[in-house]
């Protein structure tokens, strides 16, 4: 019985690799199947090689696996490309003329089928567009799916749009697909996969999940520029937001993004920006004004493949220490790192309460991998949220207030919040070292109190953040640390090695500042090889432990700065090898 | 009724004779013939002398960062539309590392009044030439004479689609709060750029140079602050410098296209969580 499935799905960039894969994703998620997708896109619109992996299990899955077991491609161009990873019985299916075969040393035991769908697509439905619901048909065939599911799914995607006709034409292109690849494939290459109930589960992104988030959290204010892999997140919340009161607005530039989103959280909303690459740096300047004024705002940072403009549709980990030390001089910043998506829409809540909290930005770090590919979770639950808006006073508590202190020194160094318009409550948001009020001061002693005052707020925050995950067996030798995207490739390579008699446990790091010294100094008290797993070339992460955990004995960097995300293999090998 | 005294915080400390004493009573001026609550006020400046108006003039006020002033300013009002946002700046503050932020705000027609307090000079930092500085004027920073053209921020404004672009001159303190009082009434984005000696390190620009360079477009014949190409030509008149409402146009503000029929501004909305519908949200990744 199949129990875990790849497929891939590969061609140019405009063949329409991104509509069949999200519809054979949600097709499997609908048959009750664990699905995590992976996308590797060109930074352009046409003409350039893509691919969508979809793995399909039965089990809870985090990450791809190594292996492709299905490609189906536009062109042929693709086979050679990924070859080396198409499973020892695997199955090509591929568009286009002269079909290359690589030398046969190299495809023993893998079935290459001719599928001329583009021609296929012409001759009977008058459109080449109508390759990619073949290709579909022809998957349900292969996989012995449901074929109501796909075109429930046809219906859900085209009736309201485009109407009755064009669910109907998509759904006879489906079906000829699936009796085309009956046709012209044997009974026993069949994958039949078994159905399950769909209970509960959504099939979601990062991006969409920190957008819900944000949603659910009373987030009603979104300020931001346009940038690949952030974007969705602002593109899925314009939807959204008008309809709950809200507003989105587009910048002229991420500076006028980050202000704007402090403007409106000074005002009184709860409000949010995302950004990646340079939109990062422009907003540097701004994130130490949220710290100096102690304003809370949300900033989402989706990080692509840098420096400058880099690659900007490649996923990357290399910009945390940006923002854990980045900007003009020294405040209280948190920065946050949801490894799945349950947790891009845990996390996103926290940050706004956060914020709010202790008054200082938040940053909610991911990754482009962990933004744009779809992986199931169980159903959000909204009963769960709370909205926790600290110290913000309200027009009634002020009243008969004759001496408001904005920045009144506190024994936890968080002071009350007054909104302009409230009674009572005037005071000056300030940029400049400031006294209790807010107007300007530069006494020395005036200044001391500030600084201790703005940096021991966080002192206290432990119990309120999200603290590191631990993943695997208690007592094993090998010990993993990490966040984020890698969580998958870790969690499947913590399997491999299980397979292999080496077991590990891994420490998910969740909050990477205020950082976690006290679990992390435990970790690796108890661990005998440490292997920090990251997706930039220097180790940023491992950079930061060992400045905070002193002293902290070896650590070993697993890096990977490739365009493409960590494979479980590239984490197995260097463990198996430091163990010879 | 308010007096000027229901804004005064502070006895500002700029220099004596400084062009900011007088922007500072026209704002008063122009808040207590509107009668505004100083909580229903609130002065974003940016960095610069004026910044420190923020410390003298009782309202809510945010400080925030050079040149970033507008953006700060459209958040607040958007998410507060009832409140009286004015924007303070100098002219190295809208004009230079602003200079984005000013035109994209003119271009939104936000509902802010945006105080320009133009002293073609950068004073805070001592003296270095700013974008609205003479060519070939000798500062601390161009020594041989600038050798940058200086820019006219109303003609700027009316090329990006401004609604409402008017200069004032700070040593007419009544005229000045006139434009200021009909520029907080303006629906959009009202500029009122404001020629505005320093004392210390302009001394070209001084209140009788001033008075010997300005003509008031009001005192044109047949003058109307609706015709677009009239302001234009009062705006590049090569002789002297327009000082008045130089244009002015009827335009939806950008809070009115964004936030139609709302029955509460952003502020003050209730954040409780409604499960039912956001639960009707999330079917969608089912």
């Amino acid at each position: 019985m199949i129990k875990d499935l790849s497929v891939m799905i590969a061609g140019k960039a405009g063949d329409g690799v991104l509509f069949t894969g999200n519809v054979l994703a949600k097709l499997l998620k609908r048959h009750g199947w664990e699905i995590v997708t992976s996308r590797d896109f060109p930074s352009n619109i046409r003409g350039e090689s893509t691919c969508y992996t979809v793995r399909a299990s039965l089990d809870k899955i985090y990450g791809l696996s190594d292996q492709v077991d299905i490609l189906l491609a536009f062109d042929c161009e693709a086979i050679l490309a990924h070859l080396p990873e198409i499973a020892a019985n695997g199955i090509v299916f591929c568009d286009g003329q002269g079909l290359t075969m690589p030398p046969p040393e190299q495809t023993r035991g893998k079935t290459f089928h001719r599928f001329s769908l583009r021609a296929l697509a012409r001759e009977q439905f008058g459109q080449e567009i109508f390759k990619n619901v073949i290709a579909l048909g022809a998957l349900s065939y292969l996989l012995d799916l449901d074929p109501s599911l796909l075109d429930g799914i046809f219906s859900e995607m085209f009736l309201k749009r485009k109407g009755e006709e064009v669910v109907r034409k998509n759904v006879q292109a489906a079906r000829f697909g699936y009796e085309k690849a009956r046709e012209i494939t044997a009974e026993a290459e069949r994958h039949p996969l078994t159905k399950k109930a769909d209970d509960d589960r959504i099939l979601i992104s990062g991006n969409e999940a920190i957008g819900l988030g944000a949603l659910a959290a009373g987030c009603r204010y979104f300020a931001a520029y346009p940038i690949c892999p952030a974007s969705e997140i602002w593109q899925w919340l314009v939807h959204y937001l008008p309809d709950f009161g809200g507003a989105v607005v587009q910048t002229e530039d991420e500076l006028a993004a980050l202000n704007m989103t402090l403007g409106a959280s000074f005002a009184g909303a709860r409000a949010m920006t995302s950004t990646s690459g340079p939109g990062a740096s422009l907003m540097m300047e701004a994130f130490s004004l949220a710290g100096m004024a102690e304003i809370p705002a949300v900033i989402a940072h989706v990080q692509r493949m840098g420096p400058a403009t880099g690659m900007p549709t490649k996923s990357q980990q290399g910009d945390v220490l940006q923002w854990i030390f980045g900007s003009h001089g020294e405040f209280p910043r948190i920065v946050l790192a949801p490894g799945t998506v349950g947790e891009c829409f845990d996390l996103t809540v926290g940050a706004f309460n956060l914020a709010d909290k202790y008054q200082c930005p938040v940053v909610i770090l991911t990754e482009l991998d962990m933004g744009q590919d779809f992986r199931t979770t169980r159903a959000f639950d909204f009963s769960r949220v709370r909205v926790d808006r600290g110290k913000l006073l309200s027009p009634e508590k002020l009243l008969g207030t004759t001496d408001f202190k904005r920045y009144e020194l506190t024994a936890d160094g968080i002071s009350p919040r007054s909104l302009p318009s409230w009674k009572n409550g005037v005071h000056l948001a300030e940029s400049l070292e400031h006294d209790e009020k807010g107007y300007r001061d530069e006494d020395p002693l005036n200044r001391r109190r500030m600084m201790e005052k703005r940096m021991h707020k966080l002192d206290q925050a432990s119990p309120d953040l999200f603290p590191p995950q631990t993943w695997g067996c208690q007592k094993a030798e090998v010990g993993f640390i990490g966040f984020g995207s890698t969580l998958g490739a870790i969690l499947e390579a913590m399997e491999q090695l299980r397979v292999k008699n080496v077991p590990s446990r891994f420490l998910q790091l969740r909050t990477l500042w205020p950082f976690p010294a006290p679990e992390v100094r435990e970790f690796l008290a108890e661990s005998r090889d440490i292997f920090v797993v990251e997706h930039n070339f220097s180790g940023e992460l491992a950079t930061l432990i060992k400045s905070q955990v002193s002293p902290c004995g070896e650590l070993k960097n697993i890096l990977n700065y490739s365009t493409r995300p960590f494979t479980p293999r590239e984490i197995v090998e260097p463990v198996l090898r430091s163990r010879r | 009724m308010k007096v000027k005294e229901s804004y005064h915080r502070l006895d500002p400390t700029w220099c004596k004779g400084c062009g900011l004493f007088g922007v500072f009573d026209a704002l008063k001026r122009a808040a207590v013939a509107l009668d505004i609550e100083p909580e229903e006020l609130v002065i974003v400046t940016g960095i610069g002398c004026h910044g420190r108006l923020n410390n003298y003039f009782r309202a809510y006020g945010f400080h925030g960062l050079h040149g970033r002033t507008m953006p700060v300013a459209t958040g607040i009002k958007l998410v507060n539309p009832s409140l009286q946002v004015v924007a303070v700046s100098g002219d190295g503050d809208a004009y230079s590392i602003g200079l984005g932020h000013f035109l994209h705000s003119v271009r939104k027609n936000i509902g802010l009044t945006y105080i320009v307090v133009d002293n073609r000079i950068y004073a805070l930092t001592l003296g270095q030439a700013s974008p609205t500085t003479d060519f070939g004027t000798v500062t601390v920073s161009t020594p041989l004479g600038s050798k940058d053209f200086p820019i006219d921020g109303p003609s700027l404004a009316l090329a990006a689609g401004g609604t409402f672009i008017a200069r004032g001159f700070s040593g007419e303190v009544a005229h000045l709060a006139s434009l200021i009082e009909r520029g907080m009434k303006h629906n959009g984005l009202a500029l009122i750029d404001i020629l505005s000696p320093c004392v210390t390190y302009n001394k070209v620009n001084s209140y009788d140079w001033y008075k010997k360079h300005i003509f008031h477009v009001e005192d044109l014949p047949g003058y109307s602050p609706k015709d677009k190409a009239k302001a234009w030509e009062a705006l590049i008149s090569p002789e002297k410098i327009a000082v008045g409402l130089i244009y002015e146009e009827d335009k939806p503000s950008f809070e009115e296209l964004v936030l139609p029929d709302r029955e509460r501004p952003i502020a003050s909305l209730d954040l409780k969580v409604d499960v039912l519908r956001l639960g009707k949200i999330q079917d969608r990744f089912r």
